[in-house]
């Protein structure tokens, strides 16, 4: 059993509990042990903090990441905003004297220090991770596969960018996802741009809506083309843009999608026989019993 | 015959001599702060445009990432960070991965960001009230009655374990927002507008 602090932000545990719940679920079964981090805050979002003051956006991680050290527990986490600002605050003030020194002296304040202790990783990396995990043992943990259902992949943005301050490669077409949802026995698509961002990051969804949701119209316009039951991602940022974003570019565009979109864990929960009631799947903008009515 | 190019004027001469471009507007120590919060050289740019190419808020808005590269190395100051289209970046790093010359011009555009909150006082609404919802509840976005009543049912507790189930630790958040004033500044900011 491999045991981790779960830091789990605020769109997960606020917005889609489903994620939370699924994620706690589906790694008991994969021999992951998720416990509860106590005490920790918003990552701070990268977007938000990070770009008003870098010094609060690393003080505000380190806080969260000492908590961990308290534990002595590596970091495991859901979402592609947190993972960029616990990871990357992480490794930075690791490497670095000057941002370490001046994060400390603010944890200080409140009897905290930073030690660069642990590591932080993504759930979905430990999942296809063979170390940890590993495809095979997803594929084995099925109970209910997904057969018979298209796919489409997003891999978000910072999980994997920016490429050389990260640990996956290619950043440009990158495969690895896609064998993670084969595994599930549905089929992953290809679509064009596949790449490209949700449009809700760095602050612009709350800044320009319109902005944001062109951009994820022209996803969404990208992934209609080749057809697929539903989209996956790992983030619940993205999930949140996609999810409610095709709400709002009903409202604002005219034009619906009905396009279901799930957090890998939810769909993972539902490939190992939970039911949709025990995911919230309701809480969802987009419904997602054309989707159900398919796998169940 | 052999001559020299010449036009005949001083003024002229003196200022065809002069390589250096000047402006009134001009910052040379914004390039440094830029460089110095970035962490990255910015004035290595030279100027291919790999990053507004690729970049998913170009093609929909005025927003050129090029063209806020160049400003840096340029040092004007006032006119990049005070341009609203600062705020458009998604901060997907597309274009950091693209860039021929290995820079991080996603790093260059939250610096901008930074000098225009903490030297030019201005940032826009929706960031300060991200600050003020941190301050209260140590979330950006926080827990309600929906969720509370679907996390039940889903039988998990009806705060997360993260600072809603522990506010104890809530006085520490605050303690680090306060250190930098952010708090304060996020109400006035948004109280000027109001």
């Amino acid at each position: 059993m491999h045991e981790y602090a779960f830091f789990l932000g605020c769109i997960a545990p606020n917005r889609y509990p489903g994620c939370e719940a699924s994620a706690i679920k589906t790694s008991a079964k994969l021999d992951i042990d998720l416990l509860p981090l106590k005490g920790a805050s918003c990552c701070p979002a990268p977007g938000a903090f990070g770009a008003i003051d870098l010094r609060v956006w690393y003080a505000m991680a380190a806080r969260n990441i000492c908590l961990a050290e308290d534990m002595g527990k590596d970091i495991a986490l859901i979402c592609n905003g947190c993972y960029k600002s616990i990871y990357e605050v992480n490794e930075k003030l690791k490497h670095n004297d000057d941002l370490r020194d001046g994060a400390n002296e603010v944890l200080a304040e409140i009897d905290m220090e930073f030690k660069g202790s642990i590591d932080v990783w993504h759930l979905i990396e430990l999942y296809y991770d063979p170390k940890i995990c590993g495809v095979e043992k997803v594929r084995n943990s099925v109970t209910h596969p997904l057969t018979g259902t298209r796919i489409a992949p997003h891999y978000g943005c910072h999980l994997l960018k920016p490429a050389k301050e990260r640990h996956f490669g290619d950043s440009e077409n990158p495969m690895w996802f896609e064998e993670l949802i084969e595994a599930l026995g549905a089929e992953p698509i290809q679509y064009r741009n596949k790449m490209q961002c949700c449009g809700a990051g760095g602050g612009v969804r709350g800044y320009d809506l319109t902005q944001a949701l062109d951009i994820t119209n022209e996803k969404l316009i990208n992934i209609e083309e080749v057809g697929a039951d539903a989209l996956t991602e790992f983030c619940p940022f993205c999930q949140l843009q996609y999810d409610r974003g095709q709400l709002e570019i009903a409202e604002k565009f005219g034009k619906t999608y009905n396009l279901p979109v799930l957090h890998y864990n939810e769909l993972l929960g539902l490939a190992q026989g939970m039911s949709p009631d025990e995911l919230a799947l309701d809480l969802h903008g987009v419904d997602c019993k054309p989707f159900l009515e398919k796998i169940l | 015959m052999a001559f020299e190019k010449n036009y005949n004027d001083p003024e002229l001469e003196a200022k065809l001599k002069d390589t250096c471009y000047y402006t009134s507007d001009a910052n040379p120590d914004f390039l440094k702060e830029v460089e110095r919060i970035s962490r990255t050289p910015a004035h290595l740019c030279f100027q291919c445009g790999t990053c507004t190419g690729g970049c998913p808020s170009a093609p929909r808005s005025s927003f050129r990432i090029r063209l806020f590269m160049r400003k840096a190395t340029l040092g004007l100051e006032a006119e990049a960070v005070l341009d609203p289209d600062l705020w458009l970046c998604t901060t997907c790093y597309s274009c950091t991965d693209r860039c021929p010359r290995d820079l991080a011009p996603t790093d260059v555009i939250m610096a901008m960001r930074n000098i225009c909150f903490i030297k030019y006082d201005t940032a826009p609404r929706n960031f300060m009230k991200s600050v003020q919802a941190m301050y209260a509840y140590g979330h950006v976005v926080p827990n309600n009655a929906t969720n509370m009543a679907a996390r039940v049912k889903l039988g998990l507790p009806e705060q997360p374990p993260t600072v809603h189930a522990y506010p104890e630790f809530l006085a520490g958040i605050q303690s680090i927002l306060d250190h930098y004033g952010m708090k304060e500044k996020a109400d006035r900011l948004l109280s000027e507008v109001e």
